[in-house]
């Protein structure tokens, strides 16, 4: 059975997902403002999601 | 692995190279892309029929395939004009094909197993059991970031198509990064760790979010 912070850093992993996948589209319209933020919030989510899976990982 | 299957490797990158814009360029007809088609297809067979064949299906499979991409050459020649070839994607497919030669030529061979080194007797039992579904999360990363690669190929001027390029495989490699470090996280005796004793581990990233998100937040309520 999947543990409570398993699923919460699956769903961080998801959500890093979709920030990148959002600050891809931003960055292929030239709309620069919203790829930084889109890419910023996909990699704390990334770097959120291995340390609640692993806690001291370096990422 | 076969020599037939490690040289699909690089024959599917020769082909995406050198004989599919050939075959679907403005004067490729049916037969190129019939024998663009069959090309890969042969390339696919290859792999598959040199589990049941051995090296006659890696023979037929690399005629088939040269064969196939000639036929595709001739029949669409004003593809491989000068002017409508670009140095890079020239560059690639000879790369591409002289890959696709080695790995055929001379594939790396499996360690033979030293008959002492094997320990004869019933199977050991494991000592405890690992959690399932590692491919489920490794499938995910990959889809999202092989999906990442479908994004911004109309993008006018090069200079920021190169940087979609970049970021996106950067944005892939951390994904899959993540993925694979979650996913091995579940078989380590710490994983057992408390649910606080975890959050305060990432607190710095988790406020970091937070900031983010309101920062977001504050941004759409402005308009």
């Amino acid at each position: 059975m999947i543990q409570l912070p398993d699923a919460l850093a699956i769903s961080l992993l998801v959500g890093a997902a979709a920030a990148f996948v959002l600050g891809e589209f931003a960055l292929a319209a030239a709309e620069d403002l919203h790829a930084i933020y889109w890419l910023a919030v996909g990699m704390a989510c990334v770097r959120a999601a291995v340390q609640v899976a692993r806690p001291g990982a370096k990422t | 692995m076969g020599s037939a299957a490690q040289a699909s490797v690089p024959g599917a990158y020769a082909w995406a190279a050198t004989v599919a814009p050939a075959a679907w360029s403005r004067g490729g007809g049916l037969l190129a892309k019939g024998a663009a088609l069959s090309a890969l297809m042969t390339l696919a067979a290859g792999w598959i029929g040199e589990r049941k064949w051995g090296g006659r299906a890696r023979i037929a499979s690399l005629w088939g395939f040269v064969l196939a991409s000639a036929v595709t050459w001739s029949a669409a020649p004003t593809a491989l004009a000068p002017l409508r070839i670009d140095a890079p994607r020239g560059i690639a497919g000879m790369l591409g094909w002289a890959l696709f030669a080695l790995a055929l030529a001379a594939p790396s061979l499996e360690v033979p197993v030293a008959p002492a080194l094997v320990a004869e007797g019933a199977p050991l039992v494991p000592r405890r059991r690992l959690a399932r579904g590692d491919a489920a999360y490794l499938a995910f990363a990959a889809v999202v970031a092989v999906s990442m690669q479908f994004i911004g190929w109309r993008v006018a001027g090069a200079e920021r198509a190169l940087l979609v390029r970049f970021v996106a495989l950067g944005a892939g490699l951390a994904v899959i990064d993540a993925a694979a470090t979650i996913a091995l996280a579940r078989h380590a005796r710490r994983a057992t760790r408390p649910l606080r004793v975890r959050l305060r581990a990432s607190m710095v990233a988790l406020v970091l979010l937070g900031i983010l998100f309101l920062t977001g937040l504050l941004f759409v309520l402005r308009g």
